[in-house]
């Protein structure tokens, strides 16, 4: 298979949201600090849940251009 | 009239509205296989975003989500993050399997296994097996139902007649108007959703406290650890979350009947364009999460399945009828809409490739829309008799589906990404994770060394499908060339 370049970069660009809402959980498993109000881990989670169309977004950009 | 019949006739209203609009964007078309099915594979951008948000949507989102915020904590932040991450996976893995539905003209999801794969026999286990995980799933709406007529009803109506009667009018809806009415009958549906979801998510934990800051640190100082998970292996630990997390972003779209809903887009790049746009969607379940940390601080001692009611009880105690029977009627449509797609999705793989390509029955254009609509009664009362049968908390039963569908995965992902994949080898990873789940299901193992079991089996089935893979002999080149050939995205000329 002939992978292009960009294809390999917004996979990677996708990457990240994903691993930040799944392997890195345990890292980020506390209370304190509280963000907006939020326990700091219902803040990640969420700030990850809005970012993720962001990201998204990018790799779909990436791809019309490629 | 009584507080039972305002809330009543109310969700009996919207039921009805609903089911008619969606009738009525049936008539007029003509019923073949693909239309009936797949809505004519003409679904663009915003219809495709309502009709997956109205079948992903469900009365879980509704209820299950409140009940395990309040029931468990923490555990329940695992739906926040699920869905993002299916979403990742389908920017990548629809667009191609869309675009071999297409070239192929697949009508469910096993087509697509047997057409890979070269092997009929293969669609039948998958759609089999499908169709198995897929009945729990539909039993988890009902239980939804019942909740809700119970509570809408101020206990004073017989729930299992009720629920029986709002499930065949639909089925009769389903039958009626195909997927194309149903993605009308979403839209309807999302809209009273959302309105109820931001009333339990907003104007609830405000009615009662002042900021939803201010339920957090209520719920911390009687509750000092529901907002963090419990280390490493332990029941619903951090490990759990995480492998849980990836087994239902996996399991995702591998349900027939959002395999369906993928198919049904008008081409590749709406489904890209739906990837990018469906976490959006994500935010009620935080909303929804927020009433049940509510509901746990008003209405504090509710145990096991009741705390699936937990919210709607506060609804309940604290507000009118109208409000109550207006929240209530949302909940139904968000049992009841999803329910539609999940019985057409059945019904499509039965008539398709159990009744079609195994026993060679209903096999024309016309046949096969009319068994489909047939089928579609009969699984109804199928999934009727096994909920008054089974009864569980609703996400208990929602894990116990996504544990089996996600075993299609490797089938699928591998079906593009290696070419020696084997229908044997697929076959029997799959075979091979369902004993593996059936045996810890058996040993009453709710989780191995904290890890998901889904997972586990996952692991099993993918290490079986690439031995089994290499010991066996591929489909033919040409086939493999032609599929690959109709997978790839078409070069901008």
């Amino acid at each position: 298979m002939n992978v292009r370049p960009q294809r390999l970069w917004t996979g990677v660009f996708a990457l990240i949201p994903f691993v930040a809402l799944s392997l890195a959980i345990p890292f980020v498993n506390r209370v304190e600090p509280r963000l907006f109000g939020l326990p700091f881990l219902l803040a990640w989670i969420v700030v990850w849940m809005l970012l993720t169309p962001a990201f998204l977004f990018v790799s779909y950009r990436l791809d019309q251009k490629g | 009239m009584s507080e039972a019949a305002v809330a009543l006739s109310i969700v009996a209203l919207v039921v009805c509205a609903v089911i008619i609009l969606g009738s009525l964007a049936g008539r007029g078309i003509v019923m073949d296989p693909e239309q009936y099915m797949l809505g004519g594979r003409s679904f663009g951008v915003l219809f495709l975003w309502l009709l997956m948000a109205g079948e992903i949507y469900t009365t879980f989102t509704f209820l299950g989500a409140a009940g395990w915020a309040y029931g468990k904590g923490a555990p329940v932040f695992y739906i926040l993050c699920y869905g993002p991450l299916a979403y990742i996976i389908s920017y990548y893995l629809l667009p191609p399997l869309w675009r071999v539905g297409k070239h192929y003209g697949l009508l469910t999801g096993p087509d697509f296994f047997a057409n890979r794969y070269q092997s009929r026999t293969l669609g039948i286990i998958v759609a089999l097996a499908g169709f198995v995980f897929l009945i729990p799933y539909v039993t988890l709406q009902l239980t939804g139902l019942q909740i809700l007529l119970g509570i809408a009803g101020y206990g004073s109506v017989s729930t299992f007649w009720a629920v029986a009667l709002a499930f065949m009018l639909t089925a009769a809806f389903v039958y009626a108007a195909g997927m194309r009415g149903l993605a009308w009958a979403s839209v309807a549906k999302d809209v009273l959703v959302l309105a109820a979801v931001i009333f339990a998510g907003v104007i609830l934990p405000l009615h009662f406290f002042r900021s939803p800051a201010e339920v957090v640190s209520r719920v911390l100082a009687v509750h000092p650890h529901w907002m963090s998970l419990v280390g490493g292996g332990d029941q619903y630990g951090t490990r759990w979350f995480v492998s849980t997390v990836l087994l239902t972003a996996g399991g995702f779209f591998m349900w027939p009947q959002s395999m369906a809903g993928a198919y049904a887009a008008k081409n590749a790049q709406t489904l890209r364009r739906n990837a990018v746009l469906m976490p959006l969607y994500n935010v009620m379940l935080l909303l929804v999460i927020f009433a049940g940390f509510t509901a746990l601080l008003v209405a504090p001692g509710l145990h096991g399945q009741d705390t699936d009611r937990a919210f709607m009880l506060v609804v309940q105690q604290h507000f009118p009828a109208w409000v109550l029977g207006s929240v209530a009627a949302a909940g139904c449509l968000a049992a009841l809409v999803p329910a539609s797609g999940q019985l057409l999705g059945a019904s499509s793989i039965i008539v398709k490739n159990v009744l079609g390509d195994w026993m060679h029955l209903a096999t024309s254009d016309r046949s096969r829309t009319l068994a489909t609509r047939v089928m579609v009664l009969v699984v109804a009362v199928l999934a009727l008799w096994f909920w008054a049968e089974e009864q569980k908390t609703l996400v208990d039963l929602l894990l116990i589906g996504y544990n089996g569908i996600a075993q299609f995965l490797p089938g699928t992902v591998l079906a593009f990404g290696w070419r020696r994949t084997t229908g044997a080898g697929v076959g029997a990873g799959i075979v091979a994770g369902l004993i593996a789940l059936a045996f810890l299901a058996a040993k009453g193992m709710p989780t191995v060394a904290g890890l998901n079991n889904g997972l586990v089996a996952l692991a099993i089935n993918t290490a079986v499908c690439v031995c089994v893979s290499l010991l066996t002999r591929a489909p033919l080149e040409a086939h493999l060339d032609e599929f690959a050939d109709a997978a790839r995205e078409p070069r901008p000329s």
